[in-house]
């Protein structure tokens, strides 16, 4: 039977409506509003029309633009540091992730060694733990374990090349949240990738083997470029929950280190809510996961290992 | 080319014992066929060759030199796998150079190795194609060209014909024999079907239970089996096994059971006098009866038979013999019905005797 011509009810129609409009509706929203002045957006009358303005994002950009807005005076905003912050510890805790991820994954599913069930079990049950739990033990060994003392060879060394006056410490550095992202991503990437890694022939392995590779170029040349898709799906996984967290980033991260989730809530204070250079950093915010995303998927294509092995 | 020599070479999984002390020497430019059922040991054997599986006692000498510590990298070896196990994200030719890559020869002699080996499969105007836009055979030809591009002494297959069509089997087996004269290197093959086993080997070691029941040249093992498991193993159709007891009478010696009352000849007569247990099996090819409606009784076997099976030339026919099934080769312009019984010449110097209790051949 050809389903494709089969009439379909209309009431399949209004839900696929209502989950698309449920989706997508609030990145509308987001988008419009990024357009106007927050005195159109909180009227509530224009709707859908206004006059579209670029000032939230100038607001937004104002670190980064080449010339200065004539609507603000003082630009208080570092979006562009914001950005290279939130880039450097998603792009790095991921890239960290999958390689350490990887690896044990493999070493998980190939080797026998005492333990690994139990290893297996756990790093799954890791996972399980939720972030906020994390957060205060985290905060306080960041701030007071793991430091080098100030008068110390290697904090004294710290200080003197980029300035500061207490300890060195790795709450408020990039090291700190990457540290922590990586650390609350493995779990599952260790997971994914193991099923992927299991699909793997081991007679491919063995033919490297004969062939003359060693344990590492076997995992790289050969294990590595077949669980591609496995890679390419945890990464996005990865990336996108570095570069959406908030709840640590906000404990651990200082002025100079803060990422974009965290930037946009500075937007509000008690006495005002800037919503369109919200709606603005917002859209931006949205880009490089999109990004990240449409490249990484293309990756992630099926039938990788075939004509490797006969059935 | 490097000789091989296994010496007690024993294999455990935990409490289980899978070989049982192997001893095992291959020659130059041998091309030796372990062959048995499924789960004889053969290819643990040849992994454990390879260097993919540890030895749990005994040792493998390749050239003199002790191996069974070394990486499988260091052995110097070429292995032809069952499943193929073709790298998927490589093409035909980086598949072929993989081993040559990792071994960091230059460039322009990869290539023209590539080139060569490539050309001696046939599969030229395939290099740039990935495993996975390949048939089943010429999955298999690049498996083949992958383990010649090796240039190493020691070339093993494991069943490598096994997920062939019959046609296409029988089409790769030829090249392999033809390969196997041009290149000199020694093989060591491993299969669970006795035809490639008989038509490729130079030397045939037949397993079974994770013994080596015999070893010898195909014509020696299918002529002269050592015990009833390497006569019946060898040869299609298979041997025929029947019950007999020794009589002596006079001077002549006589097997018999129900159905016959043969007059053995020669050596087989001296052996089975004096063989102390009368209780024997005999056995007989299908190929050594001949239909003879007038064979003289010491020379006759007497069978019903059941079903004929036509294959062209030959028809192979199934009978019954005293409660024993027998089957029996014939020209198929034999005149003859189902249901019927009817009388066979035993070729009395190609009988085989075993005890019944050992298996052993008299």
């Amino acid at each position: 039977m050809d389903r494709s011509h089969e009439k379909q009810n209309p009431a399949f129609y209004a839900v696929i409506a209502l989950l698309v409009m449920m989706s997508v509706g609030p990145v509308i929203l987001m988008f419009v509003n990024s357009f106007k002045l927050d005195v159109d957006i909180i009227s509530g009358t224009s709707g859908l029309i206004f006059m579209p303005t670029i000032q939230n994002y100038e607001t937004a950009l104002c670190d980064i633009l080449w010339y200065e807005p004539d609507h603000i005076d003082f630009c208080s905003l570092k979006f562009g540091g914001a950005f290279v912050n939130s880039l450097i510890i998603a792009l790095i805790s991921t890239v960290l992730t999958l390689v350490i991820g990887s690896m044990a994954a493999y070493a998980l599913v190939r080797f026998r060694f005492f333990g690994r069930d139990t290893a297996s079990i756990t790093t799954l049950m890791v996972r399980m733990v939720p972030p906020a739990v994390l957060l205060v033990p985290v905060f306080g060994l960041w701030n007071n374990e793991f430091c080098f003392d100030r008068d110390g060879l290697i904090g004294g060394a710290i200080r003197d090349a980029f300035g500061g006056r207490g300890d060195v410490c790795l709450a408020g550095t990039h090291s700190g949240i990457i540290l922590i992202y990586v650390a609350m991503n493995l779990p599952f990437v260790i997971w994914i990738l193991q099923s992927f890694i299991v699909q793997v022939p081991r007679s491919l392995e063995e033919a490297a083997r004969v062939d003359g590779a060693g344990p590492f170029q076997v995992f790289f040349k050969v294990i590595l470029p077949l669980i591609k898709p496995g890679l390419a799906a945890a990464a996005i996984f990865t990336f996108r929950i570095a570069w959406n967290e908030y709840l640590l980033a906000s404990a651990l991260s200082d002025r100079n280190t803060k990422t974009v989730p965290i930037l946009i809530v500075n937007n509000m204070s008690e006495f005002n809510v800037e919503w369109g250079v919200i709606m603005a950093t917002g859209m931006l915010l949205a880009i490089p996961p999109i990004i990240f995303t449409l490249l990484a998927s293309r990756q992630i294509i099926t039938g990788m290992t075939a004509g490797a092995v006969k059935g | 080319m490097p000789e091989i020599r296994l010496e007690g070479l024993v294999k455990r999984y935990g409490a289980v014992q899978v070989l049982h002390g192997i001893d095992l020497e291959m020659a130059d430019n041998e091309f030796t066929v372990l062959v048995g059922p499924s789960g004889c040991g053969k290819s643990t054997t040849l992994r454990m060759i390879a260097g993919l599986e540890d030895v749990s006692e005994g040792e493998i000498y390749i050239d003199g030199r002790p191996v069974s510590h070394l990486e499988p990298k260091e052995r110097d070896l070429a292995r032809v796998f069952q499943d193929y196990a073709l790298y998927p994200h490589m093409n035909v030719a980086m598949n072929i150079s993989f081993a040559l890559r990792l071994a960091k020869r230059p460039k322009a002699e990869i290539d023209q190795k590539v080139r060569q080996v490539a050309e001696m499969v046939g599969l030229t105007e395939f290099l740039d194609r990935k495993p996975g836009a390949l048939s089943g055979g010429q999955r298999q030809r690049v498996a083949m060209a992958r383990a010649l591009a090796k240039d190493s002494g020691i070339f093993l297959f494991d069943e490598p014909l096994s997920n062939l069509d019959a046609k296409l089997r029988g089409q790769m087996r030829a090249e392999l024999a033809m390969m196997s004269q041009s290149v000199e290197k020694n093989m060591i093959y491993v299969t669970h079907d006795q035809i490639e086993a008989m038509t490729l080997a130079d030397r045939i070691v037949v397993m079974h239970g994770g013994y080596i029941q015999q070893q010898g040249t195909p014509e020696d093992l299918f002529k002269r089996p050592a015990n009833k498991f390497v006569a019946g193993f060898l040869g299609m159709p298979p041997m025929n096994f029947l019950n007999c007891d020794v009589e002596t009478r006079g001077t002549e010696t006589f097997v018999t059971g129900a159905g016959f009352d043969l007059k053995l000849q020669g050596e087989a007569a001296q052996k089975a006098q004096s063989h102390n247990a009368k209780e024997l099996t005999l056995g007989v090819r299908p190929s050594d009866l001949a239909f003879s409606q007038n064979a003289r009784p010491e020379t006759a076997l007497t069978l019903d038979v059941r079903v004929s099976e036509y294959v062209g030339a030959q028809s192979v026919l199934l009978c019954e013999c005293g409660g024993a099934s027998v089957t029996v080769e014939v020209n198929s312009e034999t005149p003859m019905a189902l249901g019927e019984t009817l009388v066979f010449e035993v070729n009395p110097a190609r009988v085989h005797l075993f005890d019944r209790k050992s298996e052993a051949a008299l």
